[in-house]
């Protein structure tokens, strides 16, 4: 994942910022209410947003999975998803993952980290509840649900190689 | 006794019926509503346009309740943890700010001939911003995402935060006897500060807890009474009602703080309106013309050193020369609390009333302006003139 730069905003919430390969930088701002703003910055002066859009947190979601899945998510936990405890995350699986290629009962993922997968999502279309012969096939998404620290053990298994 | 009641009421809703005039006013201009308020207050007072007689006292609780909403409401904003992150990251920022800003106002007050502690209490009405104008505005131009918002907010905290411990200090001098009980007086209020901040630090969730309450009428009751006995005590102990209030609602963490706002901002926001105004009403209009150009000087100093202070806390967070000169004109508009500083010396010096009065109405309006448009003064500095070789 790429590096996303943090910084606190007293009051308000927290900054995130992307740069890009092509130099641009662009910034999410999450605000304690759950409003989020999409912040485009200037070309020349760097520290200046030139465009600043103001989302609802559904907005968020749906842009966020429009972007192709929410690696944010995880930086989030406390702030975005106190709801129950639960937390929902759509995990891209890297080819390099240990478990991608396995079937859900070989990856054995709710034993390993306590979350569960409750959806796999291809180009070929989405298995809503899937069995234990299913498979985590590489660039696939999974959509895991569990408690914050469960569901980053998960993503951390289905996006990189184990350590 | 009736008709006295009666006349009050005509007074009160006269006063408030203008102030709304004035805030349509300010909205349609663009600026901070406050110093509008502030302009007011001393169209009615002593030597004013019309004097209000029925509804003063009725006017001055309005007032207290004010400080007491607008510094609650401060405080729910932060929950103690975020402010002792902010502080340690920081400092020096923090150091900076005083060290340019606090003494503008202590060396004026001392070339005035101001007793001593009245020249500190000037030095804390430049050296502190107004968080709430600050933040309105940062939110008003659409500049959260900017880099160098973060330092602004962080500048800020760390100035309220020096409040909670320069406030008891100054009322503990202000209100105190001799020497000897004097600094009794401070050292014991400033443990009880520390010694409620760390309770709010530790029970801070459970005091929420016990306050939350389903019915929003029984939340307002429960916030509203026990911030206001919690500061009408701390005033008794010379530490301050301000800092009462702005405890609590540091120790008021969690679900109960959205709430707690949306109950408190309305009436907030009239209770504001009326400290300000109660504010321009103490002060006697005669005596402008003698501080005017005392306020004016004080003010471009304090413009300067403001963006200087902006400008440092800037660089060090590397953001460049544009958003430096941006945090700066932030960090000039002052407001709330230069007032509450002021308000505690008026009675000894009348004076610093006036001189306050219409150096905030200056730095507000001037800091408006200079945020506002600190974009296009940015531009000459990318002119070859100034690119260094």
């Amino acid at each position: 994942m790429r590096k996303v730069t943090e910084t606190d905003l007293p009051g308000v919430g927290i900054r995130f910022d992307l740069q890009t390969d092509a130099g641009r930088c662009v910034g999410v701002v999450a605000h304690q209410t759950g409003r989020r703003d999409l912040v485009i910055y200037d070309e020349r002066d760097v520290d200046r947003a030139c465009e600043s859009v103001q989302l609802t947190e559904d907005e968020g979601h749906t842009l966020g999975e429009l972007l192709g899945g929410s690696p944010v998510l995880e930086h989030l936990d406390d702030a975005m998803h106190r709801l129950e405890d639960l937390v929902i995350s759509w995990v891209t699986i890297a080819a390099g993952s240990s478990l991608a290629g396995l079937t859900l009962a070989e990856a054995s993922l709710r034993a390993r980290t306590g979350a569960g997968v409750v959806a796999l999502v291809s180009e070929a279309g989405s298995i809503p509840i899937p069995g234990r012969d299913d498979r985590l096939e590489a660039g696939n998404t999974a959509v895991v649900v569990g408690v914050p620290s469960a569901v980053k053990a998960a993503t951390r298994l289905l996006r990189r190689p184990a350590g | 006794m009736h008709t006295g009641g009666d006349l009050l009421v005509i007074e009160f809703g006269a006063l408030v019926l203008a102030l709304a005039i004035v805030a349509r006013l300010a909205r349609r201009i663009g600026l901070p509503a406050l110093p509008l308020y502030l302009l007011a207050g001393l169209a009615l007072g002593e030597g004013g346009l019309v004097e209000l007689d029925a509804s003063e006292d009725f006017i001055e609780v309005g007032a207290e309740i004010g400080v007491i909403l607008m510094l609650l409401m401060l405080g729910l904003e932060f929950s103690t943890r975020e402010l002792i992150q902010n502080v340690r990251r920081s400092t020096l920022a923090g150091v900076v700010d005083v060290v340019l800003n606090f003494p503008p106002g202590f060396v004026a007050g001392l070339i005035l001939g101001f007793d001593p502690i009245v020249a500190v209490l000037l030095g804390g009405v430049t050296y502190i911003s107004s968080s709430g104008i600050i933040a309105k505005l940062v939110a008003d131009l659409d500049r959260i995402g900017n880099h160098e918002t973060s330092v602004i907010l962080s500048v800020l905290v760390i100035e309220d935060l020096a409040m909670v411990l320069y406030l008891p200090i100054v009322s503990g001098v202000l209100f105190g006897g001799s020497v000897l009980s004097t600094t009794l007086t401070v050292a014991i209020s400033l443990g009880a500060v520390l010694g409620v901040l760390g309770a709010a630090y530790l029970l801070g969730d459970r005091l929420s807890a016990i306050a939350l309450s389903q019915s929003s009428e029984a939340l307002l009751l429960t916030l509203l009474g026990g911030t206001l006995l919690v500061a009408g005590l701390a005033g008794r102990l010379n530490i301050s009602t301000a800092v009462g209030a702005f405890v609590v609602g540091v120790a008021l963490s969690g679900d109960i703080v959205s709430h707690a706002r949306g109950l408190l901002l309305p009436l907030r926001n009239l209770f504001a309106a009326v400290f300000f105004v109660f504010f321009g009403l103490q002060v006697d209009l005669n005596l402008i013309p003698g501080v005017a150009v005392a306020a004016l000087a004080i003010a471009a100093v304090t413009i300067a050193t403001k963006i200087t202070s902006g400008w440092i806390a800037a660089a060090r967070a590397g953001i460049g020369k544009p958003g430096r000169l941006r945090a700066g004109a932030a960090l000039i508009a002052h407001g709330e609390f230069s007032i509450v500083i002021a308000e505690l010396g008026i009675a000894r010096e009348s004076d610093l009333g006036a001189l306050a009065a219409v150096y905030v109405i200056i730095l507000t309006l001037a800091g408006a302006l200079l945020y506002q448009f600190s974009d296009s003064i940015t531009l000459p500095t990318r002119s070859p003139r100034h690119v260094r070789a």
